[in-house]
């Protein structure tokens, strides 16, 4: 597969902060991926570095096989920056306007504004907007760029219920498209539902790498929960156990585990039912919060 | 691109009731003011009279924050907005965007002078030779190149709380030391040493003395351009600065790029 984005060894410091730390990544075309991190975890860094905003102090940074300025002045990749805003005292379709006379193959006006939900409020003010339309135009001006790229930093914030759901139809119609989509969010109901392939940041550092399923795994532990009378005894088993209101919770990496020495114990439990393991648990995990020792685990 | 820019710019400003009324109204309301009352014949010979000289003023008054204003405050604010970050994640470079700026400025700066040439003509019975007018408008636009170029040094480099202010009390300043409230002749010897070396008064003389049938002195040119290249070389040195911190999701201060 062609690459759309590398970084091989990308490292950027901030006097004594490291916030990048020898990353090296390979994003394939077309892919829709999700970088996840905790705040400082080197996400926004990365994504400047993709847009030539900040230079790497190591390694090396491309898009589309050249040096990042270079592709975002060839239009080859469009942005939607967390810092970014906008200018004021004009229309939403001047601004859009503008920013489709800056790319080689630009979409209509109206259509990135149909793609961004915002047909309605084409002729209103961009300082007369809510903070949820203001994100709708930005990203308005990454979707009529028609960027074989599109890098969004935080790209729902502000954005409600409806809005999100909107924003990400849309982008699944870029995906669809053949459009490499790299996102950062800290909603991981975003990621499970639209990437495939999350990379998780912590401390400028890759803490897994995998589709959303096998971060899952790789950091989270399964739920067992089954009814036990607060008398009855159980037997030693794997995981952190919680036995409250008649009910024991079991959170573990090895939920067969569990399961096996539960039946073979003869307890008098019942009800006994397993979940996986959830993104948030797992997220939490490999960031440091929760399991420490798993933050470097590589799921690849 | 930097035409599509440059149109933006300017659409704001003309949107702006703010620059309406200092840049457009309220010249032509000081010069029908200061005309009625001080716009008698000239009491020296090769004086002009009050209303051309008022005229002339006037017009630099209102051009020179025209130029000033569409560039100084907004890009400041534009900085810390995030305006220019958002620029910088598209094909624009910094030449494309500092190109608009200086043209819109300059391009704003000219209905001042237009229009309070024509209040004098209407309401003041100015009467100048074709080649006159002909030579004085586009020698005073161009003459408000230095403002243009002031204001990006001060967007460049102050922030957005303090840019209108700063641009505010500059302009005010160096009309009053330039000769504009006062006629120049009126002022004190070191006063006038003082003028000759402003901005605002080599703006307004090259008005004057085509209003009087003279060409402009090489002296006004002169200056004009070195306080156009000195504030050139100061917003080049004011661009290169590069910001030098984490990205944490709060504004970024970043220099244009």
């Amino acid at each position: 597969m062609e690459t759309a984005i590398a970084l091989d060894r990308a490292t950027k410091r901030f006097g004594e902060l490291t916030a990048v730390d020898a990353l090296s990544l390979e994003i394939g075309r077309g892919a829709t991926v999700a970088l996840l991190g905790a705040n400082g975890a080197g996400k926004s860094t990365t994504v400047a570095m993709l847009m030539g905003l900040l230079q790497p102090d190591a390694g090396r940074v491309t898009v589309a096989g050249r040096a990042p300025r270079q592709a975002v002045v060839e239009g080859r990749i469009a942005a939607m920056l967390q810092d970014s805003g906008l200018m004021p005292g004009v229309t939403a379709a001047e601004l859009v306007g503008l920013a489709r006379r800056m790319y080689p193959a630009p979409l209509r006006v109206e259509e990135a504004l149909e793609l961004a939900g915002l047909r309605e409020q084409a002729r209103r003010r961009v300082e007369r907007m809510s903070g949820g339309q203001v994100q709708r135009l930005k990203f308005a001006l990454v979707a009529v760029a028609g960027a074989d790229t599109m890098l969004l930093d935080e790209p729902t914030r502000a954005l409600d219920v409806q809005g999100r759901r909107e924003f990400w139809a849309a982008m699944r119609n870029c995906a669809a498209a053949g459009r490499t989509i790299v996102f950062a969010t800290h909603y991981l109901d975003e990621v499970e539902e639209n990437a495939e392939r999350v990379v998780v940041l912590a401390r400028g550092r890759i803490a897994a790498d995998g589709t959303p399923a096998r971060i899952r795994e790789a950091g989270g532990r399964a739920v067992v929960r089954f009814r036990v009378p607060a008398h009855e005894t159980l037997p030693t088993l794997p995981g952190e156990v919680v036995r409250e209101h008649g009910w024991a919770t079991v959170r573990s990496t090895a939920p067969d585990d569990v399961v096996r020495r539960l039946v073979g114990s003869g307890a008098d439990w019942s009800d006994l039912r397993v979940s996986p393991p959830s993104l948030d648990e797992s997220f939490l995990a490999l960031t440091g919060s929760t399991h420490p020792a798993h933050e470097e685990a590589q799921v690849r | 691109m930097t035409f599509h820019l440059f149109r933006l710019e300017c659409l704001r400003m003309l949107r702006d009731p703010r620059y309406l009324a200092l840049a457009v109204v309220a010249p032509i309301g000081f010069y029908l003011l200061f005309a009625t009352i001080f716009g008698g014949d000239p009491t020296q010979p090769g004086e002009l009279k009050g209303t051309v000289e008022i005229m002339v003023a006037m017009a630099a008054y209102g051009a020179i924050w025209g130029a000033l204003s569409a560039t100084g405050p907004r890009l400041a604010h534009e900085r810390s907005s995030g305006w220019l970050e958002q620029l910088r994640s598209m094909p624009v470079t910094a030449r494309h965007l500092l190109t608009a700026k200086i043209a819109a400025g300059l391009a704003v700066a000219l209905p001042a002078i237009v229009l309070v040439c024509v209040t004098a003509a209407v309401a003041k019975d100015v009467r100048l030779a074709a080649w006159q007018w002909a030579a004085l408008v586009p020698a005073m636009w161009l003459g408000t190149l230095p403002f243009a170029l002031l204001g990006v040094v001060v967007g460049l480099l102050v922030g957005p709380e303090a840019a209108f202010p700063l641009s505010y009390g500059l302009y005010m300043a160096a009309s009053a030391l330039g000769g504009l409230w006062v006629p120049p002749a009126r002022l004190s010897a070191p006063l006038q040493d003082v003028a000759h070396t402003l901005p605002t008064y080599r703006l307004a003389d090259l008005g004057w003395r085509i209003a009087a049938g003279h060409a402009p002195t090489w002296a006004d040119v002169a200056v004009l351009a070195a306080w156009c290249a000195g504030f050139a070389a100061l917003a080049v040195l004011a661009q290169g600065r590069r910001p030098r911190r984490a990205r944490t999701g709060a504004a970024s201060a970043a220099a244009v790029g």
